[in-house]
């Protein structure tokens, strides 16, 4: 493998030469890699940096006045105690960000799968049988976009109030008001209604580019809708699925705004916890801890997603 | 190597706030990030540091402080700065007329900053992003601004309005924590009780439940608390019996979360800062903890037609309660002199008494308010008269401090736990 690859490598370094050689044109040695730059400064910038600080957070210390965090830059004196003492939280004691760790794994997973089945079908009818509905169908699912995502929270929790319009309606087939506030199936509807036009967009985008040719084989091998639904559509549209399903629960484990709005402390997910502690004098340290924890929770199916877009792209 | 906890010891109080909130509050500039890279103790400090890291004495009713002046006030024949006048203030604690009649009086602009919490300005202050002529800061944090060199000291002879209009309790000698008033004078008070909607609880019901109506299961999933630690846990280790509102004690503290846990387990209270004012007058809650101010501004937001006599307040008849107040410090702003002139606009009488009663609902300690003018001129129905506060209020009630690092600590913890949801 390694001496192919090497070979194409060749192969494309002696296409790119005598590409530039019929132009006339010959690049030198830096210009290609050059085009690099901005990518490796935005990371620089606005990755590795911040999160440079954050580490400094976690493993620094307070201001004995005031208590405002105090990032340590200098790995030689960081103090890993916070840390320590943020992390038992989990498994020693009274493990009180145990509980909040659990409802984030539950809701997240379930709002995501939420998102999948309901995002599949739009997306899935969006592309293959809206024909010309197409283009305004498109505009309609970013239309959510045009008006803040907190505003909108703010009118779901009105309506669901308990004397809302959400009340009111169910109370005309005979249903008892319900107190819809702070419920986990509230925190994890407004999930899915925060988050479920990140789902429909790149499953779209993946179902739009599959070839028709290869679902009339498909038929033409004898296969059932069904079945070339099961042995060709949605083979080919994993890697939709996969960043689907990576873009919509990677931002919903750092979301606190909807259980802010529509929770209360007994449905606090892992979000609450860092805001709470952002929030708090003296706790800086705290919430540096929980965001390094958080990131190596999220790495998990990071990975998992990397694997597999590597695996069906056939890159080793 | 030394251990940096031990390094930083070196550093000086302005020079360790710089660097550590600064780059907390925002992305960190490169400047930052370089001067933070530098050993510790060899950046300039800025000026000004006291380099003090010693045990501060903490202010408590019983052990009054006279904090120390760190310069000489600014002399009374000053000449009134113009130009523009930076006020940072709490969001919705101003009556905005109040601002323009005195722009309109000294020909300045007053330029309004607010912040939502305590945390959040002081850690812009002390960052130096936020450059303030006058901030509103509560009474636990007026030493360490003082320590940290941050405000200056007044000159009483340009604030006449402090001798001449607030209450002799809090004039001679001054609050515990700045005897003599040397960088504060107070804004507004405030006692912190039982707020409920007197169409679903009775009078007389409430006052014989006081704080144990957040635990009556007849109002379950209609209880709020306030997002607030100090007054959460405060109130709680009231109702439990133990009138150390400062305390140190872990037993105490622990069987105060236990008390706020069981509440939120057995009538699912939610803990907002917003249910007293905005969600009690909607009818979403039925009881809610309350600071006086809010339940006495809370009338704006009741729904068209119902009456302002809706709204109940209780609040120990023995007055002893959370009491507190808020107050005005200046600090190292441009224009000292228009800011002195401030303070003393905001002590006068007049404006004091708009701000109070036409929008902020929080009460300043002034002679002339007294809760029969305030029922008798229809500013606060007499169901809430119970929120009206008076001297002995600071005499018998239980006033809030500056709490040690540890017993911080452990209200912190606690706190953390109620919500993560226990």
């Amino acid at each position: 493998m390694a001496s192919g690859t090497g070979a194409a490598t060749r192969r494309s370094r002696r296409g790119r030469s005598s590409e530039s050689a019929r132009s006339g044109v010959r690049y030198p040695g830096w210009y290609w890699p050059s085009f690099t730059l901005p990518g490796v400064l935005w990371l620089v910038l606005f990755f590795l940096l911040p999160f440079y600080v954050v580490v400094s957070l976690a493993f620094g210390t307070v201001d004995p006045l005031f208590r405002l965090p105090l990032p340590v830059y200098q790995p030689w004196w960081w103090s890993f105690d916070t840390f320590a003492t943020t992390l038992e939280k989990f498994y020693a004691g009274d493990r009180i960000y145990l509980d909040p760790l659990i409802r984030t794994l539950l809701y997240v997973g379930t709002a995501s799968l939420i998102c999948l089945v309901l995002g599949y079908a739009i997306a899935y009818y969006t592309a293959r049988r809206a024909g010309k509905w197409k283009g305004p169908i498109l505009v309609l699912l970013i239309s959510p976009f045009w008006i803040s995502y907190l505003m909108r929270i703010y009118a779901w929790q009105s309506l669901l109030q308990p004397d809302g319009y959400i009340n009111d309606a169910i109370g005309v087939f005979g249903v008892a008001s319900t107190v819809w506030i702070g419920e986990p199936i509230t925190v994890i509807l407004g999930l899915v209604y925060g988050y479920i036009p990140f789902m429909i967009l790149p499953l779209f985008g993946f179902l739009d580019r599959i070839d028709q040719n290869l679902l009339e084989a498909g038929r033409d091998l004898g296969a059932g809708s069904l079945q070339t639904f099961r042995r060709v559509t949605l083979p080919l549209s994993k890697p939709g699925i996969l960043a689907g399903l990576v873009i919509v629960s990677l931002p919903m484990f750092g979301d606190y705004y909807t259980n802010d709005l529509l929770g209360s402390t007994q449905t606090s997910i892992y979000g609450n916890l860092i805001d709470d502690a952002v929030g708090q004098a003296g706790q800086g340290p705290e919430a540096g801890s929980l965001v390094l924890i958080l990131i190596v929770i999220v790495m998990i199916p990071m990975l998992y997603y990397l694997r597999a877009t590597r695996r069906s792209t056939g890159m080793t | 190597m030394s251990h940096p906890r031990e390094r930083r010891a070196h550093l000086s109080r302005r020079d360790f706030l710089r660097r550590g909130a600064g780059a907390a509050v925002a992305l960190p500039s490169m400047s930052a990030i370089l001067a933070a890279c530098s050993k510790p103790g060899t950046t300039g400090s800025g000026g000004g540091g006291t380099g003090s890291t010693g045990e501060r004495v903490l202010a408590r009713p019983d052990n009054p402080v006279t904090l120390p002046m760190t310069r000489e006030p600014i002399p009374t024949d000053t000449p009134i700065e113009g130009g523009t006048l930076r006020v940072y203030n709490w969001d919705a604690y101003f009556y905005k007329k109040v601002l323009r009649e005195f722009e309109d009086e000294y020909g300045v602009t007053v330029e309004w900053t607010t912040f939502n919490n305590m945390e959040e300005g002081i850690q812009k202050l002390a960052a130096g992003q936020i450059e303030a002529d006058v901030f509103f800061p509560t009474t636990d944090y007026i030493g360490r601004l003082v320590e940290a060199d941050l405000v200056q000291p007044l000159n009483h002879e340009l604030i006449p309005n402090l001798e001449a209009n607030y209450w002799p309790v809090f004039s001679d000698p001054g609050p515990f924590y700045d005897l003599g008033w040397r960088y504060s004078v107070p804004y507004v008070i405030y006692t912190t009780g039982v707020s409920y909607r007197r169409d679903r609880v009775d009078d007389a019901a409430a006052a014989q439940a006081g704080y144990d109506l957040f635990f009556d299961p007849a109002f379950q999933d209609a209880v709020s608390y306030y997002d607030s630690y100090r007054d959460a846990i405060g109130m709680m280790l009231l109702r439990n019996g133990d009138t150390d509102v400062n305390s140190d004690d872990p037993a105490a503290i622990t069987a105060a979360k236990d008390a706020i846990l069981q509440m939120i387990d057995q009538n699912d209270a939610r803990l907002t800062i917003n249910g007293t004012y905005a969600k009690l007058p909607e009818g979403e809650f039925t009881v809610s903890q309350a600071w006086s101010g809010d339940i006495v501004g809370a009338k704006w937001y009741l729904p068209r037609g119902t009456a302002e006599d809706v709204l109940g307040y209780w609040y120990p008849p023995d007055k002893k309660g959370l009491v507190g107040n808020d107050t005005i410090v200046i600090t190292n702003g441009p224009s000292p002199r228009l800011a002195h002139e401030f303070v003393n606009w905001m002590l006068d009488e007049h404006y004091g008494y708009i701000n109070f009663t036409q929008y902020n609902g929080y009460q300043p300690p002034m002679t002339s308010i007294v809760p029969e003018r305030l029922v008798d001129e229809g500013i606060v129905p007499e169901s809430l008269s119970a929120a009206v506060l008076g001297e002995e209020n600071f005499t018998l009630g239980y006033l809030q401090g500056e709490l040690s690092a540890e017993a911080d600590g452990l209200w912190l913890d606690a706190w953390s736990e109620i919500q993560a949801g226990g």
